[in-house]
């Protein structure tokens, strides 16, 4: 497909067109407004579309271990790329909590990091006042999963 | 960085040694909304072509009217619609005069039959036209702007994933899955999403950067998006 067909075409009348532009236009606005957490938001929203947001994801939804894997991925990588420090440090907060969540509810350890790292990952989690009651929860039930698997 | 209209527009009128060059960039802003205004209004597209072209050329360079710009008058949307709406009506109404004037003299034309109206209650329909096309260019200037920078940064992966998963799918129809795109490049479905977020900032700033530079006030930003979305939405 040639980058033309991806653009709006020459039919903008139709309704469906103008409301295409008018999409565009809006989301654009309001990326351009974003928030720390929208950033966070919108990686879970395309991984689990029915998620309010990262804390719903991990805390409501009862992720499958595979939607927990493709949220620690993205996580992960918005912990480097976030636009903003605040951004970045979320990510990475929201990284441990859902590897946390993944040895909490499916008993699994979806990273390859030494336990003593992800240990003191899951005890700040579980520290953090910022974070939902629940969401520091699930960090103190990992952290000692993780000191009695030794 | 984007220049303003106004700055183009000043430098068009300046004539230094750029001001070609501002005038070309100015013209080519505006001709997609003016033809548009101008094809909605009844003008086949032969005509039409014709009288944008005479728009421009009469009203952009003889009447000079980027000399004229005001600034104060806030968005360049505004002037240029009121500018080729008023053109329309003139054009109309000397072709009109030349085939009514009898023997005796000229009469007066009645507005109401103009299929144009008068040059403040022209028809909403090119109005329409002419803002869902500056929106369009406005779009697709940014979105090709988008597609130069991270094709010059070495991320085409992430222009690919823009592409398809915002602009196909807002534009041409469905998007292929999620997966199936993540798959075609060799990624996860998390680092497509992670992809998709930084194209979507990138293209936002620039959107709403190319939009600054049609107005005058940074702050009147809000306003003007939520006016063009009133009148996309407008029936």
């Amino acid at each position: 497909m040639t980058d033309s067909a991806s653009h709006p075409s020459d039919d903008e009348a139709s309704p469906h067109a103008r409301r295409s532009l008018g999409d565009t236009l809006r989301w654009s606005f309001e990326f351009d407004q974003s928030s720390t957490l929208a950033g966070a938001t919108f990686l879970t929203r395309e991984i689990i579309p029915s998620a309010r947001d990262p804390f719903d994801a991990l805390i409501e939804s009862g992720p499958t271990l595979h939607q927990l894997e493709e949220l620690k991925n993205a996580y992960k990588l918005l912990r480097t790329s976030g636009s903003s420090a605040p951004e970045r440090s979320l990510a990475a907060r929201l990284y441990a909590a859902t590897i946390a969540t993944a040895l909490v509810r499916h008993g699994a350890v979806i990273s390859s990091q030494a336990s003593a790292t992800l240990a003191r990952a899951f005890e700040e989690l579980a520290a953090d006042a910022s974070m939902p009651e629940r969401l520091r929860d699930i960090g103190a039930l990992a952290a000692d999963a993780l000191r009695r698997a030794g | 960085m984007t220049q303003t209209n106004w700055e183009l527009i000043h430098d068009a009128a300046s004539g230094s040694s750029t001001a070609k060059r501002s005038l070309d960039a100015v013209m080519k802003r505006a001709w997609p909304a003016v033809y548009a205004y101008i094809r909605a209004s009844g003008r086949r597209s032969e005509e039409a072509t014709e009288l944008t072209q005479a728009f421009l050329c009469d009203v952009f360079l003889a009447r000079r009217l980027l000399d004229k710009a005001d600034e104060s008058r806030g968005r360049f949307r505004t002037l240029l619609l009121g500018a080729v709406r008023n053109h329309l009506a003139d054009v109309h109404r000397r072709a009109t005069a030349a085939i009514r004037k009898p023997k005796e003299g000229l009469i007066a034309l009645d507005a109401h039959e103009s299929p144009l109206g008068t040059a403040s209650a022209a028809s909403s329909s090119p109005e329409r036209a002419f803002n869902t096309r500056y929106v369009a260019e406005l779009i697709r200037s940014a979105s090709d702007r988008l597609h130069r920078e991270l094709e010059a940064e070495g991320m085409p992966e992430t222009w690919e994933i823009f592409r398809v998963r915002v602009l196909h799918a807002a534009f041409q129809g469905e998007a292929p899955p999620y997966e199936a795109i993540a798959a075609r490049l060799g990624l996860t479905k998390g680092a497509c999403a992670v992809r998709l977020l930084i194209a979507k900032r990138r293209f936002a700033t620039i959107l709403m950067e190319e939009l600054r530079a049609t107005i005058t006030d940074p702050a009147d930003l809000s306003n003007e998006v939520t006016d063009l979305l009133s009148l996309l939405n407008a029936e």
